[in-house]
Parts: structure tokens; C-alpha cells; sequence
């Protein structure tokens, strides 16, 4: 009797609280968005599964190791603390991601038309104005949220899952969960979220602008590329130098053509090792008393809004630009500035088509596409330089 | 008591000054922070690209003969197949 009494308290019905039903609940809703809407499954498909996991009750896969008084371990600990620890806390999971995001990107549409630079800049505003947003909800006493927590929001708005991850987890690893979240559901809502801005941003006439073939680039330039972004980083701005650093040694693998098998490994297998594990880390962080409170809320509308003003400031960027420029910009490709590659460029691309048949501006925007990656790794060294002594 | 009341607000008002001031100063720095760095960024590509172009071109590739006859798309062994075929039903 008394062992089938332990057996009940051991189990999960008898362990249950509102709160595990209800960030289960979550888990499922996450796993239902990636396989039956198709967002970002990828990442989604970890993270909703993680959430699952860490919310059974008595299993432990977030507990830390226990020693005892002579430091003999008495538990070792679940397997999410681990996998959290070593990847997350540490920042490597998300560096290697960008270090394989190197090796996928092809910088020739930017090395061909380096002003697009100014479009993934213009984007970055979406990022501060969100951190504005947190600050002053803060400040009218509606949420809670300190200058870092405000700085982590606000990288939603890079639309970059890597960068986002890593900002929070050095700034308020709290937030983890659900600023990941916003970040990978934001990118897969971008065909949604950006058409609407651009075309009431621009007139018919602007989005049919036709631009100007790209010149080619020559392999020796995309090869010293890497080498002068890092140089720039290394001299400027040491604190975005883990982001970009590593995202220059993955593109330099890509180019220099002597190490395709190395480059293969980091765009391919790597990159789909640590994405499973990255999943189910950020999974390790929904909780329910860090994802069911009215913060989670304001995050995801923080994160919404990011995206919209980085979306309207990369096009009123681009149209600011096509009337200096000798050569014509077509407003559209402004919006790519917020990274999310490649789906931000094929946007553009479906909208130019659409005002235009004969319009292709794909590889037009995957300049400003590929700028944005930088501008939103620039905008987290610098927010992690200047808040981490708060 | 009262005086430790108004002093506590006063403070909490302070950090809320503070937290805003904060979040100002992050948008200013980091928005200039981005700016600079990629204008600097674009120069900088510009000038590699003249140097490149200029100075280190790719070697050009020697033209290749451009064979004008059509490459047949039929190997040679069923080319020579369907000759003997199309003979065999033209010899009948």
C-alpha cells in the first residue's frame, strides 16, 4: 500500500498545477504553428517539444546537480540544465549557428552595391525605438522591465533568431523564452507582417522601379570581405566581434574554395546538429513562472512593433536614397533591411512583382538583406556593451 | 515618517528618470553606433572593390575556342546505329 501511495505522489497527476497545463498547452500550440502553419518549424519544432519536456512534473530535465557538503555528487542534474548551460549560457549555440549562417550567406549582391549597407542600418531602428517602447512601459509603471530587459526586447526587432538569443541570454536570461519566441514566430509572419508597410509607404510609380544589373563580383573580393568586416569589428566595436567574428570565419570558409568539405559540415550538418539543441534549450526556458505573466505579453507586442518600425524605417531609408542616388532604388528593398534571409528579400521581391511583372528584385534586396545581418549583430554588441554594467 | 515617504517617491520617480534617460541614451549611441560603423563599413568596401578591380583583377580566362559546330546531343555509337538503320530501311 505504501509503495503504490509513493507510486501516486511520484506520478504526474499527482504533481500537476494550472501552470505546467497551461505552458503545455503552449508547447502544443508551438509544435501545431511549426508542423501545420509551417513557421519556422525548424526551430519551432525543438522549442515546442523542450517546452513539453521541462513542464512534466517530477522529471527533472531542468534540475541542476546536487553535491553534498564534500562535494560528492548526490544527483546529477537533468539534461535541459545541461544542454542549457553548455550552449546557451555560454553563448555557443548561437555563435556556431551565426558561424554557419556565414557559410550560407553569399555577400556578392552587397560587395556589388555597397550603399544597401545603409538600408540594413536604417533598419536597426526598429530595435531602439522597441527599447523605447519598454523603457516608457516601464516607466508609466505598466510592466516591469530594467534598461536590460528593455535592450533584449528590443533585438526582436533584428529579426534574427541567432542574435536574438544571444543578446538574452547574456542580458536577462529570464526573457529567453519568450523573446525567442516572438523573434522565430515574427519571421515566419514577415510575408504578413511587411506587405501592408511597404505598399502604404510607396507609391505604384516607386515599387515599378527597375534597377540596374548588378556588376560581378570577383572571387578575390569576396575573399577579403570577411577579413575587412572582421578588421572593422576588431578595431571598432570589440564587443560585437563574438557575433560577427565568427560570422566572418564561416563566410571566409565559404569563399576562399579550399575547404569545401569544413564549409559543407558548418552550413549543413553543424548548423542542423546545434539547431536541435538550441531548440530545446530555449524550450528549457518556458516555464510557467517566467512565460505566464503580463511581460510575455508586452514582449510580443514589443517584438511586433520592432518589426514594423525597422520594416517602414528600411523603406523610407530606400526612398530617401533612390532620390540621391544616380542610379535608381527601388523603395521595396528597403524592407529586406531587416534581415530574416532570405524570406525578407523574396517579400520585396513578390511585392515588386506584383506592382511589375517583369520586375525581379530578389537579388537587389538581398544586399540590404545580408546588411541587416550585420547592422542587427553591430546593434547587439553595442547594447551589450552598454548595459551589462546595469 | 512622512519625510521618509516622499523621499522614497522622490527616489522611485528618480529611477524611472533614470530608466528613461537610459533607454535614451541606448537609442542615441546605438543607433549612431550602427550608422557610423556600416558608413564606415560601406567606404571601406568601396575602396576594396577599386583596389581589386584596379590592381589585383581576376586572371582572365584564355578565350576558349568557341566551337561553333552543333555539339550533337547523340553519342557517337547510336548515331552510328540509327545511320545503319535509317541505310538498312532506305536499301530495302
Amino acid at each position: 500500500m505504501e509503495q503504490i501511495l509513493k507510486l501516486w505522489t511520484e506520478s504526474g497527476l499527482a504533481q500537476v498545477d494550472a501552470g505546467t497545463v497551461v505552458m503545455m498547452a503552449v508547447g502544443l500550440t508551438l509544435l501545431f504553428l511549426a508542423i501545420r502553419k509551417g513557421f519556422e518549424p525548424l526551430l519551432l519544432v525543438p522549442i515546442g517539444f523542450g517546452t513539453i519536456l521541462v513542464n512534466i512534473p517530477g522529471a527533472g530535465f531542468e534540475a541542476a546537480p546536487i553535491y553534498d557538503a564534500m562535494g560528492h555528487m548526490e544527483s546529477p542534474g537533468g539534461l535541459m540544465y545541461y544542454i542549457y548551460n553548455v550552449g546557451i549560457a555560454s553563448g555557443m549555440f548561437p555563435l556556431i549557428i551565426f558561424m554557419g549562417v556565414g557559410a550560407m550567406t553569399d555577400f556578392g549582391p552587397l560587395l556589388a552595391n555597397p550603399k544597401t549597407l545603409l538600408l540594413g542600418a536604417a533598419a536597426q531602428v526598429g530595435i531602439f525605438v522597441t527599447v523605447m517602447g519598454a523603457v516608457g512601459l516601464s516607466s508609466l509603471g505598466i510592466l516591469d522591465f530594467s534598461i536590460r530587459d528593455a535592450a533584449s526586447i528590443g533585438i526582436i526587432g533584428g529579426a534574427d533568431g541567432p542574435t536574438a538569443i544571444f543578446v538574452a541570454s547574456k542580458l536577462s536570461p529570464d526573457l529567453l523564452g519568450a523573446v525567442a519566441v516572438a523573434a522565430y514566430s515574427y519571421m515566419a509572419l514577415v510575408p504578413i507582417i511587411q506587405p501592408p508597410i511597404m505598399r502604404a509607404l510607396t507609391s505604384e510609380a516607386e515599387r515599378k522601379i527597375e534597377m540596374v544589373q548588378l556588376r560581378p563580383v570577383s572571387i578575390r573580393e569576396k575573399i577579403v570581405f570577411p577579413m575587412l568586416l572582421l578588421g572593422l569589428v576588431a578595431m571598432l566595436l570589440p564587443s560585437a566581434a563574438p557575433l560577427l567574428g565568427m560570422f566572418c570565419f564561416g563566410n571566409l570558409m565559404r569563399e576562399c574554395g579550399v575547404v569545401d568539405r569544413l564549409s559543407d559540415t558548418t552550413q549543413n550538418a553543424l548548423i542542423n546538429i546545434v539547431t536541435i539543441f538550441l531548440g530545446l534549450a530555449v524550450g528549457s526556458k518556458m516555464s510557467a513562472d517566467k512565460f505566464l505573466n503580463w511581460e510575455t505579453l508586452g514582449i510580443l507586442a514589443l517584438g511586433a512593433l520592432a518589426f514594423c518600425i525597422g520594416t517602414a524605417a528600411g523603406v523610407l531609408m530606400a526612398k530617401l536614397m533612390n532620390r540621391f542616388s544616380d542610379t535608381p532604388i527601388n523603395p521595396l528593398i528597403g524592407s529586406a533591411g531587416v534581415s530574416a534571409v532570405p524570406m525578407a528579400a523574396r517579400v520585396s521581391n513578390k511585392v515588386g512583382l506584383e506592382a511589375n511583372p517583369q520586375n525581379f528584385l530578389l537579388m537587389h534586396a538581398m544586399g540590404p538583406n545580408v546588411a541587416g545581418v550585420i547592422g542587427s549583430a553591430v546593434a547587439a554588441g553595442v547594447m551589450i556593451s552598454m548595459v551589462s554594467g546595469f | 515618517m512622512l519625510k521618509r515617504c516622499v523621499l522614497s517617491d522622490l527616489k522611485g520617480k528618480f529611477m524611472e528618470v533614470d530608466l528613461f534617460q537610459q533607454g535614451v541614451d541606448l537609442m542615441l549611441f546605438g543607433m549612431g553606433t550602427v550608422f557610423t560603423f556600416l558608413i564606415l563599413l560601406v567606404g571601406a568596401l568601396t575602396l576594396m572593390s577599386w583596389v581589386i578591380t584596379r590592381f589585383f583583377p581576376d586572371p582572365v580566362q584564355p578565350e576558349v575556342a568557341v566551337q561553333m559546330a552543333p555539339v550533337s546531343a547523340v553519342e557517337p555509337r547510336i548515331q552510328a546505329v540509327i545511320q545503319a538503320a535509317i541505310d538498312k530501311h532506305r536499301g530495302k
